[in-house]
C-alpha cells in the first residue's frame, strides 16, 4: 500500500513538472504583457511536433533537440508577436487583454487544423531506445526519461527565476510587469522587452512540448487541454508568479494521481471543478496576495 | 536647452494642451502652476514622450525630442518622475535603483550615482533590501527621485514632489531638490504647494485650460497679488 | 416612425420569402443550408445577448446548447411528445445556467472567461465518459424523417432569437446591459442591478442556446452526446457575432449567412477541416482591424455611397 502510494507520488510529480512547466511560460506572458494567451497549449503542441520531427527524420535525439525546439520556438514567438500580438499591445489594459484573448482563441481554431495536415491525426509520441527504461528504488519505480524530464523543468524554471532576479534585463521584465509606464520612464525599451518576453514564454512552451512527447502522446487537438492545464496552475499560484507557478503544477499532478485511484475517468472534471471553486473563492490565487 | 515650441497635445479626441511654449535653460529651476487638470502633468508627459504632441516642436540640447520613444529620450538625460511617482512597487529599493539605471547613459556611472543618491537620501541605505511598497510615502518619494537620478539626468522634471507628505518631509525633499540643482541638474517642477515652488524656483509658467497663460520671475509672482488669491490661498495675502 | 414600419415590412417580408422557401425548390442541399443558417442565427444571437450586449465573454456557451440538445433528444426518444422535449431542453438549460450564474459571475472580466472555459470543459469530460455511445433515431423514425418540420422549426426558432434581441436592444433591460458592457463600476453607481441583470441576459442567452440544441438534436440522425458539448459551438458562435458585428441585431444574421456559405464552399475546396483555419484567420484579421464587423463595414461604406453623391447633387 505505501509502495502504491509512494508510487503514485512519483507519478504524479513526473506530470506535475509538466503541467509547471506549461505554465511557467504562460504565467510569464501574462504577468509582463498582460496578454493571456490561450493558444499556449497550441504553441506547446508545435514544439512537440518539432522534437517529433527532428527525431524521427533526422535521427536527433530528443534530449539533444529540445534547446533546438527552444529556440526555434523562441522565433516563432518573436514573429507572432510581431505579426499579431504587436497590434494589440498599445491598448488599455481592459481591451488588450480582451482582444489579445480574442486573438489567442483565433490561433486555437487555426493550429489544429494546420497540424493535423502536417502529422495527421494519428497520436505520436518520441520514442527514443531507451525510453521505457527505469529503475528501482524501494520498490518503487523511477523511470529514465520521466525523471529527465523533471530535472529539466526543475532546471528551466531555476534558469528562469535567475534570469528575472539576478540579470538586468530580467528585472526589467519583472519592472515592465509591475508598471509599464514607470518602465519607460525609466528607458526600458517596453516593445522589445514584450517582444523578448513573448518568445521566452512560447520557447517554454516549446520545451514542454517535447517533454510530453517523451511520455505521453502527440495529437493536433491536444493543444486546448493542455492550456487549461496551465491555466489552472497559473490561477492556483496566482496570476505572474514563476516559482509558485512550478509548485502548483506539482499539486495538481499529485492531485491528479491520487484522485485517478478513486475517480477514474472523472479526474480530470475533478481537477477543472477544484479550480473552480478556487476561482472563484479566491481569485487572486492560493499562493497570490489580495 | 529645452525649448517647448507651439506644442498641441491630445488624450484621444480631447483637447490638454493649446499652443503651449516653454523654454528652460540649463541649471534653471523653473516651476509650473496650475489647478487640477490644467495640464501640468500634461505637458511633462509631452516632453518625457508619454504622450507625443501632435504639433510643434520639443528641443532638448537642439536635438527633437517629439518623434523619439520615451526610453530614448531618458538616454538624451531627460527624466520624469511623474505624479504616481514612477517606481516598482514590488521589488525592492535596491532592485528600483537599478532598473533606474537602466539606460546606457544611467549605467555607465550606476555605482558613483547610487553613492551619491544615498549620500543625498541615507535612509534609501538602510532600506535597501525592503520591498518598495512597505516604504512610507516621503520615502517613497525619495526613492523616486532617487530612482530618477539613477539615469543621470541634464534635465530633471518632477511631477507634484509634495503630494501627500507632512511639511517637514517636503521640506527635506526640496532641500535635496536644491542641492540635486546646485550639482548642475536642471528642474522643471509641477507643484500643488505654490508657495514652496515659487521660493526654490527662478521663474514660473501658469497654466490654465491647458494654456499658458503668464510666464513671469517666481519672486515677482510671489508678489502678484491675483496669483496669490488664485493659488496661494488668501492667508497669505 | 416611418422608418421602423419599413424595417418591420422588411422583416416580415424576408420572413414570409423564407416561409415560402420550400414552394419554389425542393433541393434538399438548400433547405439543408438554410436549415443550418437559421441554427446559427439561433445560436449566435443567443451569444450575441451574453456577449455582444451585456458585455459577458461567456466561452462556455457550448455546454448549454449541449445541454439543450442532450435534453431534448433523450426525453423525445423516450417517447415525450417533442414540443415538450424541446422546452425541458431549454428549461435544463436556464436552470443549469442560474445555478451557476450566481457565482460565475462574482468573477469579472478574465476570470469569468476562464471560468465558463474551464465549467463547458468539465461538462463535456463528465458527458462524454458518462454518455459514450453515439444516439441514432430509430428506424420507425429515420423512416418517416422530412427536412420540411425541421427547417419550419429552425426558421421559428431563428425569428423568435431575433425577435428576442430586438426587444432587449430597445428595453430597461438592455440597457442596464450595455451600462454593464461599457463600464461596470459606473453602472453600478447609477443604479443598475449588476448581478440581477446579468442573470436576466445569461438566463435569456442560455434559454435560446439550449432551444438551439434541441432544434439541432431533432435535425440530426446521429448524435454524438461529447460532439454537442464540443467548444466548436461556442467557438463558432464567437466567430460568428464578430464577423458580422457584435452588439447589434442584424450582425449576427449576416455573419450566419457568410459563415455558412463560405463553410460550404471552403469544404469543396480545402481538406479536413482546413476551414476551420480560415475562420481563424478571418477572426483574427476583424478583431484587429475591424472591430464592429460586417456591419459596421458596410454601414461606413453605404455612408461613403452617399456622402459621394451629395456634393454631385450640390454640383448639379
Amino acid at each position: 500500500m505505501v509502495q502504491f502510494l509512494a508510487q503514485t507520488f512519483v507519478n504524479g510529480i513526473n506530470v506535475g513538472a509538466l503541467y509547471g512547466l506549461a505554465a511557467v511560460g504562460l504565467s510569464l506572458i501574462f504577468g509582463v504583457m498582460r496578454i493571456l494567451n490561450v493558444a499556449h497549449g497550441e504553441f506547446l503542441m508545435v514544439g512537440g511536433y518539432i522534437g517529433f520531427w527532428l527525431f524521427k527524420l533526422y535521427g536527433v535525439d530528443p534530449f539533444v533537440g529540445l534547446p533546438l525546439v527552444g529556440i526555434f520556438l523562441f522565433l516563432i514567438g518573436i514573429v507572432f508577436y510581431k505579426v499579431v500580438f504587436s497590434r494589440v499591445a498599445k491598448f488599455h489594459e481592459e481591451v488588450k487583454l480582451k482582444n489579445s484573448l480574442l486573438i489567442a482563441f483565433g490561433l486555437y481554431l487555426i493550429f489544429p487544423q494546420i497540424a493535423m495536415v502536417l502529422w495527421t491525426a494519428d497520436e505520436r509520441a518520441i520514442s527514443p531506445a531507451y525510453s521505457g527504461q527505469a529503475f528501482d528504488l524501494l520498490g518503487v519505480r523511477f523511470g529514465y526519461v520521466p525523471l529527465a524530464g523533471v530535472c529539466i523543468a526543475i532546471i528551466v524554471i531555476l534558469a528562469m527565476y535567475l534570469f528575472l532576479t539576478k540579470t538586468y534585463f530580467g528585472k526589467s521584465l519583472r519592472g515592465t510587469a509591475e508598471s509599464w509606464k514607470a518602465a519607460k520612464l525609466s528607458g526600458i525599451h517596453i516593445e522589445w522587452t514584450f517582444m523578448i518576453t513573448f518568445g521566452l514564454g512560447i520557447s517554454l512552451a516549446g520545451i514542454a512540448g517535447v517533454l510530453i512527447a517523451l511520455t505521453q502522446e502527440l495529437t493536433p487537438f491536444m493543444g486546448m487541454p493542455w492550456t487549461l492545464k496551465a491555466l489552472i496552475v497559473v490561477v492556483l499560484a496566482g496570476m505572474g508568479s514563476i516559482v509558485g507557478a512550478f509548485v502548483a503544477g506539482l499539486i495538481l499532478g499529485i492531485v491528479e494521481a491520487v484522485s485517478a485511484i478513486f475517480m477514474g475517468p472523472y479526474t480530470i472534471a475533478i481537477g477543472l471543478l477544484i479550480f473552480l471553486i478556487i476561482l472563484v473563492l479566491r481569485p487572486q490565487g492560493l499562493f497570490g496576495r489580495a | 536647452m529645452l525649448e517647448v515650441n507651439h506644442i498641441d497635445t491630445y488624450y484621444g479626441e480631447l483637447k490638454a494642451l493649446w499652443d503651449v511654449s516653454l523654454t528652460l535653460d540649463k541649471g534653471e529651476i523653473v516651476a509650473l502652476i496650475g489647478a487640477n487638470g490644467s495640464g501640468k502633468s500634461t505637458l511633462l508627459e509631452a516632453i518625457a514622450g508619454l504622450l507625443p504632441p501632435t504639433t510643434g516642436e520639443i528641443l532638448f540640447e537642439g536635438v527633437r525630442l517629439d518623434k523619439e520613444p520615451s526610453h530614448r529620450i531618458v538616454e538624451f538625460g531627460v527624466c520624469l518622475v511623474p505624479e504616481d511617482r514612477g517606481i516598482f512597487p514590488g521589488m525592492n529599493v535596491s532592485e528600483n535603483l537599478e532598473l533606474g539605471a537602466f539606460s546606457k547613459r544611467g549605467r555607465k556611472e550606476k555605482e558613483e550615482t547610487l553613492h551619491v543618491v544615498y549620500g543625498l537620501f541615507p535612509i534609501l541605505k538602510n532600506r535597501r533590501n525592503q520591498l518598495t511598497r512597505t516604504l512610507s510615502g516621503g520615502e517613497q518619494q525619495m526613492l523616486a527621485i532617487g530612482k530618477g537620478l539613477l539615469s543621470r539626468p541634464k534635465l530633471l522634471m518632477l511631477d507634484e514632489p509634495s503630494l501627500g507628505l507632512a511639511p517637514l518631509v517636503t521640506k527635506n525633499i526640496f532641500e535635496a531638490i536644491c542641492q540635486i540643482n546646485q550639482t548642475g541638474v536642471s528642474i522643471l517642477l509641477v507643484e500643488q504647494n505654490v508657495h514652496i515652488a515659487l521660493r526654490v524656483a527662478k521663474r514660473a509658467y501658469i497654466i490654465e485650460n491647458g494654456r499658458i497663460v503668464q510666464h513671469e520671475q517666481a519672486k515677482n509672482l510671489l508678489r502678484d497679488r491675483r496669483v496669490i488669491q488664485a493659488y496661494l490661498g488668501t492667508h497669505y495675502a | 416612425m416611418p422608418k421602423n414600419w419599413k424595417s418591420f415590412f422588411i422583416f416580415g417580408g424576408i420572413i414570409a420569402l423564407l416561409a415560402m422557401l420550400p414552394l419554389f425548390t425542393n433541393r434538399s442541399d438548400v433547405l439543408t443550408w438554410s436549415c443550418l443558417t437559421l441554427q446559427y442565427i439561433l445560436l449566435s444571437q443567443s451569444w450575441n445577448i451574453i456577449g455582444g450586449y451585456a458585455g459577458q465573454v461567456n466561452l462556455g456557451h457550448a455546454a448549454f446548447f449541449g445541454l439543450g440538445a442532450l435534453t431534448t433528444r433523450y426525453l423525445w426518444l423516450a417517447g415525450l411528445p417533442f414540443p415538450a422535449s424541446l422546452l425541458s431542453g431549454a428549461f435544463i438549460a436556464t436552470v443549469f445556467a442560474l445555478l451557476i450564474g450566481i457565482p460565475a459571475f462574482r468573477l469579472r472580466g478574465i476570470y469569468f472567461v476562464i471560468g465558463t472555459l474551464v465549467l463547458a470543459e468539465i461538462l463535456k469530460v463528465v458527458i462524454d465518459t458518462r454518455f459514450p455511445v453515439a444516439s441514432v433515431l430509430p428506424v420507425e423514425t429515420l423512416l418517416t424523417y422530412s427536412l420540411l418540420p425541421r427547417y419550419y422549426l429552425s426558421l421559428m426558432g431563428a425569428v423568435l432569437s431575433v425577435i428576442a434581441v430586438y426587444f432587449i436592444s430597445r428595453s430597461r433591460l438592455g440597457l442596464g446591459m450595455m451600462a454593464i458592457r461599457e463600464d461596470e463600476d459606473a453602472a453600478r453607481t447609477s443604479g443598475v442591478n449588476i448581478l440581477q441583470n446579468k442573470l436576466i441576459a445569461f438566463a435569456i442567452s442560455t434559454f435560446l442556446a439550449g432551444l438551439a440544441g434541441g432544434i439541432f438534436a431533432f435535425y440530426m440522425v446521429a448524435i454524438q452526446p461529447g460532439y454537442v458539448f464540443s467548444p466548436i459551438w461556442t467557438f463558432d458562435s464567437v466567430v460568428i457575432v464578430f464577423v458580422g458585428g457584435i452588439g447589434t441585431l442584424i450582425g449576427p444574421i449576416i455573419g450566419s449567412v457568410f459563415f455558412v456559405l463560405l463553410k460550404q464552399w471552403l469544404s469543396l475546396h480545402l481538406p479536413g477541416g482546413l476551414h476551420l483555419a480560415v475562420f481563424g484567420v478571418l477572426f483574427i484579421l476583424v478583431v484587429l482591424y475591424m472591430p464592429d464587423g460586417f456591419i459596421e463595414a458596410i454601414r461606413r461604406y453605404g455612408k461613403m455611397v452617399t456622402l459621394g453623391r451629395k456634393p454631385m447633387v450640390q454640383g448639379g
